[in-house]
């Protein structure tokens, strides 16, 4: 019962309708993006971490090669490398001066500054500087050495020789030799600090570039870190929305859910306790009846029974109508419908009720209307005669009043609108806003008095939206008040009017195919249930239609595909014509009626198209669509009725299936020895009873009955004994109701019944008849041997 | 080319011994180093001379550290420079020292201050002849302050001193 969509409330519709979150696959995948990113932003930091060394790097050696150039200081060492070529000029040129007085200090002081300058060229990197050009210089060096050890024997340290004047002109012949020589050594030097300087400047720049290269690099990565990282804060950003979003929706529909629950449990307790009443007003007559079935009041509690169980019925109506309007399943069934005809049945449905409590009923139609528009008269009268009972209900004198008009409005489709005013209680503001949302009674005092169930508005206004309408009211306290259905309004030429109005309660605009010559069907019922065999064949032979009946699902396919085989049911033995019809159960042990129908559409020929109806007791969307799918024609529910039961047959086959009540028809006697001449279920139970022996004397005897009372009706014909006659049937029937033998029951029901009112022919063909079911029920029980031959007469 | 020959004048006349009117005690041996310029003390014409026992006279300071022109730390003992100034009374922005072979270089007056700059005499203890860049020396601290090690003081750096000019 839980997952019925039958008592879905309307407060359950919104959180259906509301817009659904998004689907969890699609949340997990937005979920899953930033990790998937993850890999990236360690990839960028690498690459970031990998240029900051290197540039780093890059940096660390450009300070080495500057430090290195500051420690050596090469270009410094060339100047002071050139001061020994001008020493060694200053040197020469004094030696030159002084040649006549070769001793004198400035003389000697030259040449210790001459000597201090040349041991510069012997430190470490300014011998480099040298003696990478190779051998020549490291003579020129040795040539110098050698003058210098010369000239120390006479201005060395101490204890010189005295430098004489031929002494001074060797020297100064050995100097002059250096000339040339110290010129190029100290040229080369200053040309090889040039090149250096220039590889050095060159070195700086290559690492320069790569230092802006890095530098480029590094901006372009921390850029492409921020981008992405500004992209993930966003991505962050907008799933976190999306989770509070999420987070609503959820908090919302969980709020829908709980009111949809409350108002599901509001609704079961309300609808049980709807169903209660008339079920117990049902019981109470029915035990009434039972403790005293003789009672002169009996017909009365009867009556009082009847009418509870067609509230029950008609509350089951309405829960069968609003689960199929929530389910989405009820389909309009529009057709042309003649509107004052229309309005007029709704009057004559609803005149009794209002006169009955003093009211004025009345129907105006504008004049402005066309005859006849397209509607689904069904649904519309139902919602009209919702409305107008409850306009009745609700008023305790006054007026009803129906009125039917267009309503133009500028810019819309114009809409028929059926006003129903009155002059009741009316509503105040709360109950109007409640008035489509619950279910039951206005309020408590109203429900107490009026007994209805309030499921007719909410199945009326969903009525009216199905059909592209609206139902609204306008009300106020005293005032009473005005419900308007409308629906679009689509008119029609009034010769499409010509078909009259259909009667009944449903199938209004299916239209009636040409009736066919009257005939009994050809009916396949499947049933597991007793009770409800027994109730549809005596429903079908009723309605004078031959009835064979099975017990689930497969033997309905296995009777379907071969009519004639021989399987044990009551009427074989001989050839069956093809089935008109398959009543089907839906609910059958072995083979349910669903798959039964399946298996049967299946079939190979024409028996495949056989017209199968289905019957159910469940109301649920979900029976519907599986039988709809599985091929099934028509769903029924049950309760069956009798009304129900016949208006889908004259729905289907015209008015063979609508034969009124079993009046006297003049039918083809070889055609009555077919139909339900025994009931197995009652036959078994018999058997069960007395004991296989006593069987065939039970029958017997009862058949010797049946033929003497046979004989008796005829005497009583003669004698016109009406009395004599109805008594000798009414004892028949009896007995042949408890031994399971309905068409003799049946038979004998008849004469019993109509025996004081039928026409003498008539009355001698029933009984002519009534013969003849009893020859052929004998020789069918003596063929199941039943009854033995012999005790024939 | 004036100042070239007053120098070589000074140096060629070691033996001249002049009574100065300031505290500076004239020099007795020859000059081994002559201050001129914005000098107060002075000895002999505006100058202030000095001789190798003066430079000893006063405080004296030794260090041992790396240079560009020896392989190896060495260590240098003598007067320090802003001594050997105040000595001459010295007052002014630049001190201009001048070599033997003529070459000179400006040193800023605070870098006197500002370093504990010797002017050496000993190298390893021993005096200094020419030929080793001796008499005397101006050396910087340079192990004890990194920021001395490049080319700028390594210039200032002036061997075979003969005369300061303040300026």
């Amino acid at each position: 019962m839980t997952d019925a969509p039958l008592p879905a409330s309307p407060a359950a519709q919104p959180a259906s309708a509301s817009p659904s979150p998004p689907a969890p696959a699609e949340r997990l995948a937005g979920a899953g993006m930033p990790h998937r990113l993850s890999p990236w932003f360690s990839v960028i930091g690498v690459l970031l971490l990998a240029s900051v060394l290197a540039a780093a790097f890059v940096q660390a050696r450009q300070f080495a090669l500057l430090n290195m150039a500051v420690h050596f200081q090469d270009d410094y060492l060339v100047i002071s490398m050139h001061q020994v070529e001008v020493e060694y000029l200053r040197l020469r040129e004094q030696l030159r001066r002084d040649l006549d007085r070769p001793s004198s200090n400035t003389l000697q002081l030259r040449y210790d500054i001459f000597v201090s300058r040349v041991a510069l060229l012997g430190s470490d990197r300014a011998r480099r500087l040298i003696t990478n050009d190779g051998n020549a210089d490291n003579s020129v060096m040795r040539d110098i050495e050698g003058f210098i050890q010369r000239a120390d024997l006479y201005l060395g340290g101490e204890a010189p020789a005295r430098l004489s004047i031929q002494a001074a002109q060797v020297l100064l012949g050995e100097l002059e030799v250096l000339d040339q020589p110290i010129h190029r050594m100290l040229l080369a030097a200053s040309h090889r600090v040039a090149e250096q300087v220039t590889e050095r400047q060159q070195q700086v720049r290559q690492h320069n570039r790569v230092s802006l290269a890095l530098t480029g690099f590094l901006l372009a990565m921390v850029l492409l870190f921020g981008t992405i990282a500004l992209q993930q804060l966003r991505k962050l950003e907008r799933r976190r929305r999306r989770l509070e979003q999420l987070a609503d929706q959820l908090r919302d529909a969980r709020i829908e859910a709980e009111a949809a629950s409350a108002a599901k449990g509001e609704f079961l307790a309300d609808m049980s306790h709807e169903l209660r009443t008339p079920l117990h007003g049902l019981l109470g007559m029915l035990a009434l009846i039972k403790g005293s079935p003789r009672d002169p009041r009996a017909r009365e509690w009867l009556l009082t029974a009847d009418a509870s169980a067609q509230h029950l019925r008609h509350l089951l109506d309405d829960l069968l109508d609003l689960s199929r309007l929530n389910a989405g399943t009820l389909v309009l069934a529009p057709g042309p419908v003649n509107l004052a005809a229309l309005l007029g049945e709704v009057q004559a449905l609803l005149a009794p009720a209002a006169s009955a409590k003093g009211l004025v009923l009345q129907v105006d139609v504008a004049a402005d209307l066309p005859a006849c528009a397209r509607l689904d008269p069904t649904r519309v009268r139902q919602v009209l005669y919702n409305l107008m009972s409850n306009a009745i209900k609700f008023s305790d004198h006054g007026a009803v009043w129906l009125q039917c008009r267009a309503r133009i409005v500028a810019h819309e489709p114009a809409m028929l609108e059926f006003n129903v005013s009155d002059t009741g209680i009316g509503m105040d503001r709360d109950t109007v806003a409640r008035l489509f949302r619950r279910y039951t009674q206005l309020d408590e005092v109203r429900g107490a008095r009026q007994g209805s169930t309030g499921l007719g508005l909410a199945i009326s206004r969903n009525l009216a939206r199905l059909m592209g309408g609206e139902l609204v009211v306008r009300s106020a306290p005293g005032d009473g008040s005005v419900f308007s259905l409308r629906c679009p309004l689509q008119a029609l030429p009034d010769s499409a009017a010509a078909l009259p109005l259909p009667a009944g309660n449903s199938a209004a605009a299916l239209p009636a195919p040409a009736a066919p010559a009257a005939r009994a069907l050809q009916v396949l019922v499947a049933e597991d249930h007793p009770v409800n065999r027994l109730y549809l064949a005596a429903l079908l032979a009723r309605l004078g239609h031959q009835t064979r009946m099975v017990n689930n699902g497969q033997q309905a396919v296995d009777a379907a595909a071969a009519p004639s085989a021989a399987d044990g049911g009551p009427d074989d033995g001989q050839a069956h014509p093809p089935y008109d019809l398959v009543l089907m159960d839906v609910h059958m042990p072995v083979m349910d009626g669903v798959a039964a129908t399946e298996a049967i559409r299946a079939l190979p020929g024409a028996v495949a198209r056989v017209c199968v109806v289905a019957i159910t007791a469940d109301v649920f969307a979900d029976t519907q669509e599986r039988c709809k799918a599985a091929g099934v024609d028509e769903l029924l529910t049950k309760p069956l009725s009798h009304e129900t039961l016949q208006a889908m047959l004259a729905r289907r086959f015209g008015q063979a299936g609508s034969a009124a009540a079993p009046a006297l028809q003049t039918r083809d006697p070889v055609a009555t020895d077919e139909p339900n001449l025994l009931d197995h279920a009652t036959l078994n139970s018999v058997c069960d009873l007395m004991g296989r022996q006593q069987v065939p004397t039970l029958y017997g005897g009862f058949f010797t009955q049946a033929e003497d009372a046979a004989r008796r009706m005829r005497d009583a014909m003669r004698d016109a004994d009406p009395e004599a006659l109805r008594r000798s049937a009414h004892t028949v029937k009896g007995a042949a109701l408890n031994l399971g033998l309905p068409a003799l029951a049946e038979a004998a029901s008849l004469l019993s019944r109509e025996a004081g009112s039928l026409a003498a022919a008539h009355l001698a063909l029933a009984v002519q008849r009534f013969e003849e079911v009893t020859a052929a029920t004998r020789s069918l029980c003596a063929g199941e041997g039943l009854v033995a031959d012999a005790s024939r007469p | 080319m004036d100042r070239r020959r007053l120098l070589g004048l000074t140096a060629a006349l070691p033996m001249l011994v002049h009574r100065s009117v300031c505290a500076l005690p004239a020099a007795n041996l020859p000059v081994v180093l002559a201050v001129s310029g914005k000098v107060h003390n002075t000895n002999q014409d505006k100058l202030a001379q000095f001789d190798m026992p003066m430079l000893e006279r006063l405080p004296q300071a030794s260090f041992s550290t790396h240079t560009p022109w020896y392989a190896q730390a060495r260590k240098f003992t003598g007067p320090l420079l802003r001594d050997v100034l105040a000595a001459a009374g010295a007052q002014g922005s630049i001190v201009r020292a001048v070599a033997l072979n003529d070459y000179w270089v400006d040193i800023p007056f605070d870098d006197c201050q500002r370093f504990d700059m010797v002017l050496a005499r000993l190298l390893d203890d021993k005096p200094m002849p020419v030929r080793d860049k001796g008499p005397l020396f101006i050396i910087y601290p340079f192990d004890q302050h990194s920021m001395l090690q490049n080319t700028l003081y390594y210039s200032r750096c002036a061997w075979q001193l003969k005369a300061i000019e303040v300026l």
